[in-house]
């Protein structure tokens, strides 16, 4: 498999899941540099998430989105976790089977930062 | 380069960089529920590679992007940039370099191949009676240059700070700034497309696109009678100089006075449509209580819902970060800036007692009225101690900004009166 980098991954190439989730893991490679007035049109790399996260969340949600767009939410309850994921599924074409949601949503009840699941 | 988080969190070898870090961690949490009622609307800098927001999980990293000085990171993929409220004191246009960022799809900003001058060009197309086309260049020289000097603001600017906590982007009060935009109006570009009579909408395609196809286009509806207005531009400089690449290169929408989900970034398809377009983000997205301020209870759920359109009032002082020092027995001058959907401000009133007695701010010159507004006072911080400072405007129609935060379930148009802690010793 060909490496991925985030330019591409960013900015339109196809590329697969598997690949995806390689170069988040931390395995990068350097991106094509482009001239843009002088300023390479580059992209920072996709950093790691900075904590581990559970697979089921590696799987699903980096397609089409950092990890950041998890980790940054405040401490959500299981129904807001849920809605979320059925916005994905419904309207935003993420496949992930029905039997499937309960345990995405168990990871992402702990996936946020500081403050945790609400009581 | 990115931040790695992996650095900054477990292989430091700085000791006291990691205490600190959980310092901040430790006061954020305290802020969270000191500030459970209020309204703290600034944030602080934590050295050179961190910002720390006044709410709960709101640590995010100062990342360099191409353009671009470091800048509060929200999201890397697609990337969402915000502006620290120290920028707003250096300028009352925001530098392009410090200008936020706020994108929605995962291929963000479109790659340079599909910008580039040989081979951009927008369409204008649909109920029109002359399809055409054209390149920037053509643009330029085929219609008269307009400018206006506006703020863009992000309709959620300010959601990490609803209280119940909403989900949806965890913006602190950042994505928001004001240019002097440059360009060709929309509606002398539609009229050479001539739309036709019944014609109702025109919609805004970027080139910014989904990973997976089943995800919606970023597609923003304006009513016709609205596009054809020759304040709207399609804008190909910002501040004198080419849009940013992050910012729209080489064309965008400039809608003053209205949030910046219409301002569509890369725009290369314009269509007329006879019928009300009901794209994923007009409907459900980017909609508000069909109540007045867009508030309802909070924690409920709204009976009818509308697509979100002008700014509401609002005003920030600037200069401080929470937590400053300042000196006691002195005065202390303050400067800010306020701004609201185009009817322009008529006052700002300051407070130095948590909001029980205010004084009236001078307003400097207006710019334009979709411009921030400065304005400039100075305060007697008579003794040592703990200092809220508050900030409150009001425009031309007499609407003003609510002392207790509004609330609605997608965390938009917050407009409080915001507080500024500060210490005077």
């Amino acid at each position: 498999m060909n490496p991925v980098t985030f330019t591409k991954i960013g900015a339109g190439a196809v590329c697969s899941a598997a690949a995806v989730v390689l170069a988040l893991a931390g395995q990068p490679v350097e991106p094509a540099r482009n001239a843009f007035a002088g300023e390479a049109w580059q992209l920072p790399v996709e950093a790691p998430a900075a904590r581990p996260v559970a697979a089921p969340l590696q799987s699903n949600c980096l397609l089409c989105h950092s990890m950041d767009y998890v980790t940054t939410q405040p401490p959500l309850t299981r129904p807001q976790w849920t809605a979320i994921v059925e916005k994905m599924r419904g309207k935003f074409g993420a496949v992930i089977p029905t039997n499937q949601v309960a345990g995405l949503v168990d990871a992402l009840l702990i996936a946020p930062g500081p403050g945790g699941p609400p009581k | 380069m990115g931040v790695n988080l992996n650095d900054v969190t477990s292989q430091s070898s700085n000791d006291s960089a990691r205490r600190s870090r959980r310092e901040f961690l430790h006061d954020s949490a305290r802020w969270a529920g000191a500030l459970s009622l209020g309204a703290a609307g600034v944030g602080r800098l934590v050295g050179a590679e961190e910002y720390q927001h006044p709410f709960a999980n709101g640590t995010r990293p100062l990342v360099k992007y191409p353009q671009k000085r470091p800048l509060i990171r929200l999201t890397t993929r697609p990337p969402q940039l915000e502006t620290p409220m120290s920028v707003f004191h250096e300028s009352l246009l925001t530098p392009n370099d410090a200008f936020f960022v706020r994108y929605h799809l995962s291929q963000s900003p479109p790659r340079r191949e599909l910008l580039e001058p040989g081979q951009f060009r927008v369409s204008i197309a649909g109920k029109v009676q002359t399809p055409v086309s054209f390149s920037v260049e053509e643009l330029k020289a085929r219609f008269e240059h307009a400018e206006v000097v506006a703020v863009n603001q992000c309709a959620g600017n300010g959601r990490g700070f609803f209280q119940p906590r909403v989900a949806g982007g965890q913006l602190g009060n950042g994505a928001m700034g004001c240019a002097r935009w440059r360009g060709v109006r929309l509606a002398d570009v539609l009229k050479a497309a001539a739309p036709q009579a019944g014609a109702r909408q025109v919609l805004f395609n970027g080139l910014d696109a989904p990973f997976v196809p089943q995800t919606p286009d970023f597609i923003k509806a304006i009513e016709l009678d609205h596009a054809l207005d020759p304040e709207l531009l399609l804008a190909f400089e910002m501040n004198g100089e080419p849009l940013p690449w992050m910012n729209g290169f080489p064309l965008r929408l400039v809608v003053p006075g209205h949030y910046g989900t219409y301002w569509v970034k890369h725009v290369h398809d314009i269509k007329v449509v006879d019928d009300e377009f009901k794209g994923f983000w007009m409907t459900p997205g980017y909609r508000i209580p069909d109540e007045p301020c867009a508030a309802i209870e909070p924690g409920t759920t709204p009976k009818k819902t509308v697509p979100i359109t002008r700014f509401n009032v609002r005003s920030f002082i600037t200069g401080f970060e929470s937590g400053q020092t300042v000196p006691a027995g002195r005065d202390l001058a303050l400067r800010g800036i306020a701004f609201d959907g185009g009817a322009g401000i008529t006052e700002v009133l300051v407070s130095s007692d948590g909001g029980r007695t205010w004084s009236a701010a001078e307003l400097s010159p207006q710019v334009g009225r979709y411009a921030f507004r400065e304005w400039t006072t100075s305060i007697r911080v008579k003794s040592a101690g703990p200092l809220t400072l508050m900030c409150k405007a009001t425009n031309r129609l007499g609407e003003s900004q609510p002392m207790k935060p509004l609330w609605n379930p997608s965390g938009y148009m917050r407009n409080c009166v915001e507080s500024l802690s500060l210490n005077a010793a």
